[in-house]
């Protein structure tokens, strides 16, 4: 279960999140909503600890997360999709999906490379083409991809279908309802909900930095 | 996993029987250019293993200059000659200080990280210059060199001074390049493209700089000894800022596309200098930096780029 306490988080003096405090149980998938601006990405990064809290605990399963250095996450099966897909463009396809195993020093993980193309076929065909050969919504793909290598506990999708083509949305869509076998968390954000509204167990509605539960049959 | 042969580890496997048969032809002067040039040479490249991360060192001198005393300093006061004893000495020392030093310079980037490691090689340089017992400006000369039990005199001494820092040479270069083909090796690369992203895809950026610092300070230490071998002296003048300042050079005319592409940079710097020298004697350093301007503006990539121009059909 992720669950978060009191979350607070400043930029520059400003208050980003006040005081979030939300559960998400082992399995379950979960949207956070909000217009730009409202503290979604900065959440996504507090809960990485690419961001410091100055107050609040962030707990995953028996693991403490608040202190935890960043890079000891993938480590503890979390991955992490930033809104800017973030490939290496001179690696492949595969090097870029791989990537999480050599850095936390693990051997390829064969059976878990295979389940990825299996998942997401369009970019199994591509796996020696470098990144920077592929179109933006590809390496959408394949920064899923990447974050789903390691991401076998808690997966943090942060605006997965922003910027992407309906029918690659929805194929997105098709990708993170298929985790939901796999018994993976999953916390997506998004500016709407239009695209995955059929994915999600809970709902969390974020608005300067206040985050609330909404139902989702009302929604 | 491909088993096709790595084109690299070929080359340079080539590259041997030439270089020992070059050795034999080349005139004297040009053979010891080429050993104090692949001594150098492997400094460049423990400055291009940073810059794949994209780390600036101008103050590699610190350690080539280590591994250069620590291998004088043994044969001289403790009479170890055994070439590979010296090399092992060399490495321990530069490996020992750069993993105390990496806490501090891992924490740095770009200017910072530049301008911290030339401050480091210039506290090294005034050390040394103030130490009277090892010479001080004037450094000292090492005793004979010896090869496992072998105690070549004369000719055969520079010959077989010559045959152990090719093969050296060769076998670092072969090790970095399967190190840079390896995950560790990409995860270097990763820290250059973003550093952020390695953060959360489980690896401490600081952790793969330090880890980088150190095995750059091994190879450039590993350099400074066979320079001392090649020459037979050691002077402060190898951690002055101006030798750091050449590795820098070297690496950025041949370009990072290569571990070979140092090794040879190393030696058509030397070349040119020869040269420019020869031809130009009171004006050599502007056509140094005339080489320089041309590399910057017309190859960024070096001159390794040129490989790739070939392969895509750009040159003929």
């Amino acid at each position: 279960m992720l669950s978060l306490r009191d979350v607070t988080a400043s930029i520059a003096r400003t208050t980003i999140l006040n005081g979030v405090s939300l559960d998400v149980a082992g399995g379950q998938t979960a949207g956070l909503v909000g217009r730009n601006g409202a503290g979604k990405t900065t959440l996504m990064r507090a809960i990485m600890g690419l961001l410091a809290i100055s107050r609040g605990e962030i707990r995953l399963d028996d693991h403490e997360l608040t202190r935890m250095p960043p890079h000891q996450r993938a480590g503890i099966a979390v991955g992490y999709m930033p809104e800017d897909r973030r490939l290496v463009p001179n690696f492949t396809v595969k090097e870029n999906i791989l990537l999480p195993l050599w850095a936390t020093g693990r051997g390829p993980d064969q059976n878990r490379l295979d389940w990825v193309f299996e998942l997401m076929p369009e970019i199994a065909g591509s796996a020696e083409r470098k990144a920077v050969t592929l179109s933006g919504g590809q390496q959408k793909l394949v920064a899923l991809g990447r974050a789903l290598i390691c991401g076998k506990r808690l997966l943090l999708l942060d605006e997965p279908f922003e910027g992407v083509a309906p029918a690659l949305a929805r194929r997105l869509a098709e990708v993170i309802a298929d985790l939901q076998s796999e018994g993976v968390t999953v916390v997506l954000s998004e500016s709407d909900y239009t695209h995955s509204v059929g994915l999600l167990n809970r709902l969390f509605v974020i608005e300067r930095g206040v985050v609330e539960e909404r139902d989702l049959t009302v929604a | 996993m491909n088993r096709r042969m790595d084109p690299t580890l070929v080359s340079l496997a080539a590259a041997l029987p030439v270089l020992l048969v070059l050795g034999y032809a080349l005139p004297d002067w040009l053979t010891f250019y080429l050993q104090v040039s692949l001594a150098s040479g492997l400094a460049a490249l423990a400055v291009m293993l940073q810059m794949r991360a994209g780390l600036v060192n101008f103050g590699q001198g610190l350690y080539y200059c280590l591994g250069a005393y620590a291998g004088g300093m043994s044969g001289h006061f403790l009479g170890i000659t055994d070439a590979l004893v010296l090399l092992l000495l060399a490495v321990v020392l530069s490996v020992a200080v750069s993993f105390i030093v990496g806490f501090l310079v891992a924490r740095y980037r770009e200017i910072f990280y530049a301008m911290l490691s030339l401050a480091l090689s210039m506290i090294l340089y005034g050390l040394l210059v103030r130490a009277e017992a090892l010479g001080s400006t004037d450094g000292f000369n090492l005793p004979s060199t010896t090869f496992l039990g072998y105690a070549p005199e004369g000719q055969a001494l520079r010959e077989a001074g010559y045959v152990f820092t090719c093969i050296v040479a060769l076998a670092i270069a072969a090790a970095v390049h399967r190190y840079l083909r390896s995950p560790l090796g990409a995860i270097g690369e990763a820290v250059r493209e973003n550093e952020l992203r390695v953060e959360y895809l489980g690896a401490s950026p600081r952790y793969v700089v330090h880890l980088i610092y150190v095995m750059a300070a091994a190879i450039a230490g590993i350099g400074g000894v066979l320079a001392g071998i090649s020459v037979g002296h050691v002077d402060p003048n190898l951690a002055y800022w101006t030798t750091s300042g050449q590795f820098v050079f070297i690496a950025l005319l041949s370009g990072t596309g290569n571990v070979a592409a140092p090794l040879i940079g190393a030696f058509l710097l030397v070349m040119i200098r020869v040269y420019a020298v020869e031809y130009s004697p009171y004006t050599w350093q502007m056509i140094l930096g005339g080489v320089m301007l041309l590399i910057i503006m017309f190859l960024p990539g070096g001159l390794w780029s040129l490989t790739r121009l070939r392969k895509k059909g750009g040159l003929t």
